[in-house]
């Protein structure tokens, strides 16, 4: 198993109620393998599935991308800095 | 990517942003020229969705926000060589009408060697890449302010 730690910002933080999350996960989890079980964990992400964005150890990251041993996640809505 | 030569600033901060400190870290004795961004909380929006904003409250992923900022002065160094200093600071926290929230400096030899462009460059990239967001709360309640642009997988 991986233990992760997970990040969530602005809206997603809301939803899911906290700012940070420890998970174990399988070892070939994808960013799209966490999505899933966090959506059906948190059903507030639902609506928003379309447009979370994801970064793994700090970098923008796609569905496909296995989630690496230990890894900082981060999953957040599409930026709004300025 | 080397390292440059020139300064290049880049910071996440709560207390005030002070631009002429931030002007003078990006000022070199070749400089003859900087072009300054700075955005500023809108009290009353009129164009689109008219409405009046109280404060902005803005909360950033530090870490990848400070990379990301870092990836735009490398950006900029890339499309426009004469820029030599960049200056890139971003307020955050609980902010109200007319204070600036943003600092965008980029200083050259000369003004027509494209500083103009690398500021507004820099502006537009934050608000694509670096992980930065702001609620906003007005006399008919609060929501997260949302971007529309969706950054690829390492961008």
């Amino acid at each position: 198993m991986n233990e992760v730690t997970i990040y969530f910002f602005a809206t997603l933080r809301d939803y899911v109620g906290a700012k940070s999350l420890q998970m174990q996960l399988p070892g070939e989890a994808t960013i799209g393998d966490l999505k899933k079980i966090l959506i059906a964990s948190h059903p507030r992400l639902s609506p928003a599935r379309d447009s979370i964005m994801a970064a793994i150890n700090r970098e923008y990251a796609g569905d496909e991308q296995v989630i690496p041993l230990h890894a900082e996640i981060a999953f957040f809505p599409p930026v709004s800095g300025g | 990517m080397q390292p440059s030569k020139f300064p290049t600033i880049i910071s996440i901060t709560e207390d005030e942003l002070d631009l002429d400190v931030l002007l003078a870290s990006v000022t070199l004795a070749s400089t003859g020229a900087a072009a300054v961004f700075s955005g500023i909380v809108r009290g009353k929006t009129r164009r689109g969705d008219k409405h009046k904003t109280q404060y902005l409250e803005y909360e950033a992923y530090q870490p990848m926000a400070e990379a990301k900022m870092k990836q735009i002065a490398n950006e900029i160094r890339s499309r426009w060589p004469s820029v030599e200093g960049i200056g890139i600071v971003q307020r955050i926290g609980r902010l109200y009408p007319k204070t600036p929230t943003v600092l965008i400096v980029c200083s050259a030899a000369h003004r027509d060697t494209g500083v103009f462009e690398a500021a507004r460059y820099g502006i537009d990239r934050l608000k694509e890449i670096v992980p930065i967001w702001k609620k906003e709360v007005g006399p008919d309640g609060e929501f997260w302010v949302e971007g529309e642009y969706k950054p690829a997988p390492g961008e």
